[in-house]
């Protein structure tokens, strides 16, 4: 690991392990937002933290802050950890000048009609936020706007975790006043958003392993701890295989940010995580049994966020139909040499 | 609980210069002599052997004072996976190129390293591997074959099996017996090499179900093994084969067996149309043999840093193995062919061949219950 990735580490974890709010979780489940844990988050810098210190920032970039978003992810932190700092990210880079209010994206993929009502389902925590970030393309151009959340209607939502997945309402005039997302293509605000997720996705399923294995080392059956049975250790072996294969296809996406391999090597992220979620999950709560299915056993705070986050910002699938429809526009017997310039 | 390390490698312009050499080379060498080209490491052509050699692409890692290429494991790792992709028959040398010279540079004497190291890297000297018997396959410590001290050297009774190659090797590296079983079962056996024209072996062909004749049962009576041909210290074999499993079972021959298959079917669904729906199944197997590369070339990483990963290299192994076993599975199924033995090459060839030979993926070099069992010892579950 980086001195800088190291940095990140230690500082977060002190925010990330022990909340502020003890019943930051209750709030968040309840439909309510952990103010005293975003205000220690906002405190120690992390909003902006990606932008350069000219723009306010710590200069971390998008690599620095999925190592952020990994660790987020470990914790379960209740907070729209990925989302603000995208957010952000992408503000600065389009000219507005960011506060410290939360601003979360929005990506809308369908062409618009003038002066027509819009719905954008599912919006990742936009009843808590003061103003969203609508992204969409307009002309082959990426276009930004920044939006009060005052002036449009939302129908609140959840997802599995319990995190706000809300349906936004705008009026497509209110898209009229923009700043352009130069060299930035929607696609690839897309690909972010995915590498965040899924480096958070990464975080949870290592917190899911250590979970499992403490739990079959401390849980006897039979006379013995349950990590004894061969057919536990079977299972647990390859949760730890999906894992590692989870975190270092996160690992190589955020290395290849901003080279040519970039989408190719985050939709690779975004596949592993999603199909190591639904192994992961199974295989912890067969290992945890009747306890792990509980509310109050932590164990599902990570499972529930698993199942939830392999479906956003693209599933397995849909990534994999991408890399997929990619690997047939290749010029014929051009696999390989593809292939070989993604760890290049 | 052990921390499985796969960071990520990048590799760079030395890299890059030598895929391009390896492929100017394969472009120009023309047509291999085989017409199975799947699990192209298992089949032997000592001619193709040769002409790496010539190219000082065996023993590419090691010392130049063995006439080895002093490279890095990286440069390695990307000359094998370019012979690999394009299904060279690279199986003569394979064993001594990747275990056995790496195990005597490790453990072997400086007159075994002056004699074997630069006969392996002429492409003169194939190694076979001696482990498995006919009562020991998973459970490697219960072997019985045994060599007896005698004046000047050892003598070797018992029979190994699953010996590929073991009928052009020239040299096999055979755990045996030393000293009586005791309470610690992986105490008393030694690896000794075996010269395989010595006098008192016999060795027989085992036909696979795929019709190939590249397994042995090898015997062993009174087989006469001088002193200077024992690897490391008496006794102490077990713990040198483990070593061994580092290097074993973490490169690319774990996942590429069938990778044929995958480019021709991508070739056959373009031909026939057949692209949107096969779209998803494509791109998932290709993001997984992505990862597989990332965590691969991590490994030779490690190796070349002095590391013994041998945990990730179990994961490696079992993840890659299962991928090549699955990619015909799933080959079949968006694929309008059906396998043909018959075929004299193309897709239906190739998912033939695939099927009947997939079983061994897992098979061979520890099956996937040990590795498991391995990477569970790393968690801290045994």
């Amino acid at each position: 690991m980086s001195e800088l990735a190291q940095l990140i580490e230690q500082s977060a974890t002190r925010l990330f392990e022990d909340f502020s709010d003890s019943n930051a979780h209750e709030l968040m489940e309840a439909g309510q937002f952990p103010e005293t844990l975003w205000s220690d988050f906002l405190a120690d810098g992390w909003l902006t933290t990606l932008l350069s210190e000219s723009d306010g920032g710590s200069g971390l970039g998008l690599a620095g802050g999925c190592v952020l978003m990994r660790l987020a992810g470990y914790y379960s932190v209740p907070l729209p950890v990925v989302e603000s700092l995208m957010a952000v990210y992408l503000a600065a880079e389009s000219g507005f000048t960011v506060n410290d209010e939360l601003l979360v994206p929005a990506i809308i993929s369908e062409p618009l009609k003038a002066d027509s009502e819009y719905t954008i389902r599912g919006v990742p925590w936009a009843r808590h936020a003061s103003s969203l970030l609508v992204i969409l393309s307009s002309n082959n151009e990426t276009r930004v706007s920044m939006l009060s959340c005052q002036s449009v209607t939302i129908v609140e939502g959840q997802n599995m975790a319990g995190e706000a997945r809300d349906d936004v309402t705008i009026n497509t005039t209110q898209l009229n006043d923009s700043q352009s997302l130069s060299g930035i293509d929607i696609e690839q605000v897309k690909s972010w958003l995915a590498l965040g997720r899924a480096a958070q996705m990464a975080g949870s399923l290592q917190r899911v392993l250590e979970m499992t294995v403490e739990y079959a080392n401390d849980r006897s059956q039979f006379g013995r701890a349950i990590g004894k049975f061969q057919a536990v250790q079977q299972q647990m072996a390859v949760l730890a295989e999906m894992t590692s294969a989870s975190i270092c296809a996160v690992d190589a996406a955020i290395d290849h940010l901003a080279s040519e391999q970039e989408w190719e090597l985050i939709a690779c992220a975004k596949i592993t995580t999603g199909e190591s979620a639904g192994y992961a999950a199974k295989t912890a709560h067969a290992v945890h049994a009747a306890i792990g299915f509980t509310q109050e056993y932590p164990l599902q705070l990570n499972t529930r966020r698993l199942w939830s986050w392999r479906d956003e910002y693209g599933n397995e699938a849909q990534w994999s139909a991408k890399l997929g429809k990619h690997c047939f526009q290749l010029e014929t017997d051009n696999l390989w040499s593809w292939l070989t310039t993604q760890t290049s | 609980m052990k921390k499985l390390y796969f960071t990520p490698v990048i590799t760079g312009e030395k890299e890059a210069a030598l895929r391009a050499e390896v492929r100017s080379f394969l472009d120009h060498y023309g047509a291999f002599n085989v017409s199975n080209i799947i699990d192209s490491w298992s089949i032997c052509d000592p001619e193709l052997s040769r002409a790496l050699a010539e190219k000082g692409w065996l023993g590419m890692t090691w010392p130049t004072e063995y006439g080895g290429g002093g490279r890095s494991y990286l440069e390695r790792y990307v000359v094998i996976e370019e012979l690999l992709a394009a299904g060279a028959p690279v199986g003569a040398h394979w064993v001594a190129d990747r275990q056995s010279g790496p195990l005597l540079l490790r453990f072997g004497s400086e007159e075994q390293r002056q004699y074997f190291l630069p006969k392996i890297v002429r492409g003169e000297c194939f190694f076979a591997i001696g482990m498995s018997e006919p009562n020991s396959g998973s459970d490697l410590a219960s072997i019985k074959t045994r060599a007896e001290k005698v004046d000047g050297g050892w003598l070797i009774n018992g029979s190994k099996i699953w010996t590929s190659w073991a009928h052009v090797c020239h040299q096999m590296i055979t755990l045996c017996r030393t000293a009586p079983p005791s309470d610690n079962r992986h105490a008393g056996m030694s690896q000794l090499i075996v010269d395989l024209s010595e006098k008192g072996i016999t060795v027989r062909p085992i036909i696979t179900l795929a019709g190939e004749a590249h397994f042995n049962e090898i015997f062993f009576d009174d087989v006469f093994v001088p002193d200077n041909r024992v690897v490391g210290q008496v006794n102490e074999g077990w713990s040198q084969v483990v070593a061994e499993l580092a290097f074993e079972r973490s490169g690319p021959e774990r996942f590429l067996s069938s990778y044929q298959l995958l480019e021709a079917a991508i070739k056959e669904l373009r031909e026939t149309n057949l692209m949107q729906q096969a779209e998803p199944i494509i791109g998932k197997f290709v993001a997984r043999l992505m990862v597989l590369r990332q965590m691969s070339l991590s490994v030779a990483n490690q190796l070349q840093e002095g590391k013994l990963p041998i945990n990730e290299a179990s994961v490696v192994k079992d993840l890659g193995t299962s991928f090549e076993q699955e990619l015909p599975e799933a080959m079949r199924l968006i694929l309008a062919t059906e396998p043909r033995s018959s075929a004299n090459g193309g897709v239906a060839r190739l998912l033939s061949d695939s099927i009947l030979k997939a079983p061994s993926f897992s098979l061979r070099g520890g099956t996937r219950e040990i590795l498991r069992g391995i990477i569970a010892r790393g968690l801290g579950l045994r």
